[in-house]
């Protein structure tokens, strides 16, 4: 599909999808998986997808934090640590 | 309805849910920005570990948790070594480096110090006992501490059920999936945290996702989002 006129295959964007959203392919490669998930409707909705997985995850980093409680005492440990060791590391 | 018509019902659930009606097409992905140190934490004399290293606590309690499969109690313990370790041999680090990879790198290779020590203490029963009835005793009881139970229900449901099917992954799976997806890792970092080819942590990645999204499939059908007809 879509082999023509210097636009890659469906399989071949596909493949490297992930890749694309990770941000790891070189920019000649991102822009080739781009021109076709731009007009390619077989494709797109993969994109989106794989899209919306790469924002749940990261809402879910958002909200996920180390309890306050943990980060006291390991701010109290670590200059106990500093104070045993009579010096600056 | 066929697998591929079922896919798409899916994604289209997962559209809605996301907000996304448009078609955007963007290369990268939402990436954690650089936490700030917390001013207070200047108080600790070794140069640098307030700005460079304790910012990534969060991260790294993350990481903790996935790695002993969210148990919090051994999260919290896992990230205290790995953060007095740090501080103790933060003279080795090179300063403006990657603070993170190497905060995951000494993270994992504690739990897995740690997994061997349980496993030999296991071969030899009698010992430690004690201890462990303690532990057991310890045991804490979850509590949301939640201004919102109702959007903290509903954030947790939805939160569990993909914690456990990342969790339910294989271990060579489930640790580059965690360092990429929640650890916000690049391929590369991922490859130094393992120490492993960067094409190894790229193929192991793409299995990984796609053991994940045939797990999320799963609970689409068994949720209702979708219904599966033979």
């Amino acid at each position: 599909m879509m082999e023509s006129t210097g636009m890659i295959r469906c399989e071949e964007a596909l493949a490297r999808l992930w890749e694309f959203l990770d941000g790891e392919l070189p920019p000649p490669d991102e822009a080739m998986v781009k021109k076709h998930l731009d007009i390619c409707n077989r494709c797109y909705p993969q994109y989106d997808f794989q899209r919306a997985y790469f924002e749940y995850t990261s809402r879910m980093r958002e909200r996920e934090h180390a309890p306050p409680a943990l980060r006291q005492r390991l701010f109290e440990m670590i200059l106990e640590q500093e104070a045993n060791n009579g010096k600056a590391s | 309805m066929s697998r591929d018509a079922m896919w798409d019902m899916v994604r289209m659930a997962w559209t809605m849910l996301s907000g996304r009606t448009d078609r955007d097409v963007r290369p990268g992905r939402p990436r954690e920005p650089r936490p700030q140190p917390e001013p207070e934490e200047r108080a600790i004399a070794a140069e640098g570990f307030a700005e460079e290293a304790l910012p990534w606590l969060d991260a790294v309690y993350r990481f903790s948790l996935r790695l002993t499969r969210g148990d919090q109690d051994a999260a919290e313990d896992l990230v205290q070594d790995t953060f007095l370790r740090a501080h103790r041999f933060w003279h080795t680090y090179q300063r403006g480096t990657n603070a993170k990879s190497w905060l995951f790198t000494i993270c994992r290779n504690t739990y897995l110090h740690q997994k061997e020590l349980v496993r030999n203490q296991r071969e030899r029963p009698e010992a430690d006992l004690g201890a462990r009835v303690e532990a057991l005793s310890a045991a804490s009881v979850f509590d949301t501490g939640s201004a919102d139970p109702e959007q903290a229900f509903f954030g947790a449901l939805i939160d569990d059920r993909v914690v456990e099917a990342i969790d339910a992954l294989p271990e060579e799976f489930h640790e580059v999936l965690v360092l990429s997806d929640l650890g916000d890792l690049k391929y590369g970092e991922i490859a130094q945290v393992l120490d492993i080819p960067v094409g190894t942590v790229k193929s192991r990645l793409f299995r990984a996702r796609k053991l994940l999204q045939d797990r999320l499939r799963e609970f689409a059908v068994d949720s209702g989002y979708v219904q599966e007809t033979t």
